[in-house]
């Protein structure tokens, strides 16, 4: 999958670009645990280009999340399309994980 | 708003698809299955949000199939038949595999944001009727029902 990192001062964003599904979960677990891992664990996670993310992704968020949270850090999550932005709030996902309208909003939240 | 229910129906009887599709049980023919559906519904003039949803349910039941009625072994069938009614759109979703048990299925406590468990969850919040049939030479006929809202086509 095109997941694009970018840095932002001491922030890291990622963005996704396509569908996350069962076929790429654990790629995006990954992907972020890893960044996690490199001492890159405060996240923005840019959801612009998902339209649409199954439990399966879901889950690769909150396991990410969970690692970034150990490990002092967090995911900020922004951009969220309407459809997955329903999932979140089904979920009540979007109680724990903040929930930001722009990638700038996200990245400010910070500090 | 109508209960939505789980429940064993001992046999469902045919819906008279008006059409169907055919996958196999890996998860890479996901996208292509839910490009299919996307173009059915949209072409049976359900409305965008319901769309969604129903990509939402069959979706997680895909996965349900492939991870736990062929335990993520490739090259199973999972066939899927969408039926047009005057009052609602009914999906099917067969598959060959292990016969879906419900004994296994415990509700996901949202409080402890949970990493796994939420598939069939989202599916019963996703349509208005889920029901499957075991009662079958093998595998599971899992039924996905939404009602047509507002006066019958």
């Amino acid at each position: 999958m095109d997941i694009e990192v970018k840095d932002a001062g001491k922030i890291t964003v990622v963005a996704p670009r396509g569908d996350v599904d069962m076929a790429v979960a654990d790629e995006v677990r990954q992907r972020l645990t890893g960044l996690v891992d490199q001492g890159r664990a405060r996240l923005v996670l840019d959801l612009a280009s998902v339209m649409y993310i199954d439990s399966s992704g879901l889950g690769a968020l909150v396991a990410a999340m969970k690692h970034a949270r150990a490990a002092g850090g967090d995911i900020k999550v922004c951009m969220l399309e309407s459809d997955v932005r329903a999932l979140f709030e089904m979920t009540r996902l979007n109680k724990v994980l903040a929930v930001h309208t722009t990638r700038q909003e996200a990245v400010a939240a910070w500090g | 708003m109508t209960p939505r229910l789980l429940v064993y129906t001992g046999g469902v009887p045919d819906a008279g698809y008006v059409a169907t599709f055919h996958m196999t049980s890996e998860a890479d023919q996901l996208a292509r299955m839910r490009s299919w559906l996307w173009t059915q519904l949209v072409g049976q003039a359900l409305p965008l949000e319901e769309c969604s949803a129903y990509l939402v349910a069959v979706g997680e039941i895909c996965n349900n199939v492939i991870k736990h009625a062929y335990r993520g072994e490739p090259g199973h069938p999972i066939t899927i038949g969408l039926a047009v009614r005057p009052d609602r759109f009914v999906i099917d979703v067969e598959d060959e595999g292990a016969p879906y048990d419900p004994r296994g299925y415990t509700p996901p406590d949202l409080d402890t944001v949970p990493e796994h468990g939420m598939g069939l969850f989202l599916v019963r919040k996703s349509v208005d009727e889920v029901t499957f049939d075991t009662a079958r030479p093998k595998g599971t006929r899992w039924r996905l029902v939404k009602h047509r809202v507002g006066p019958p086509a």
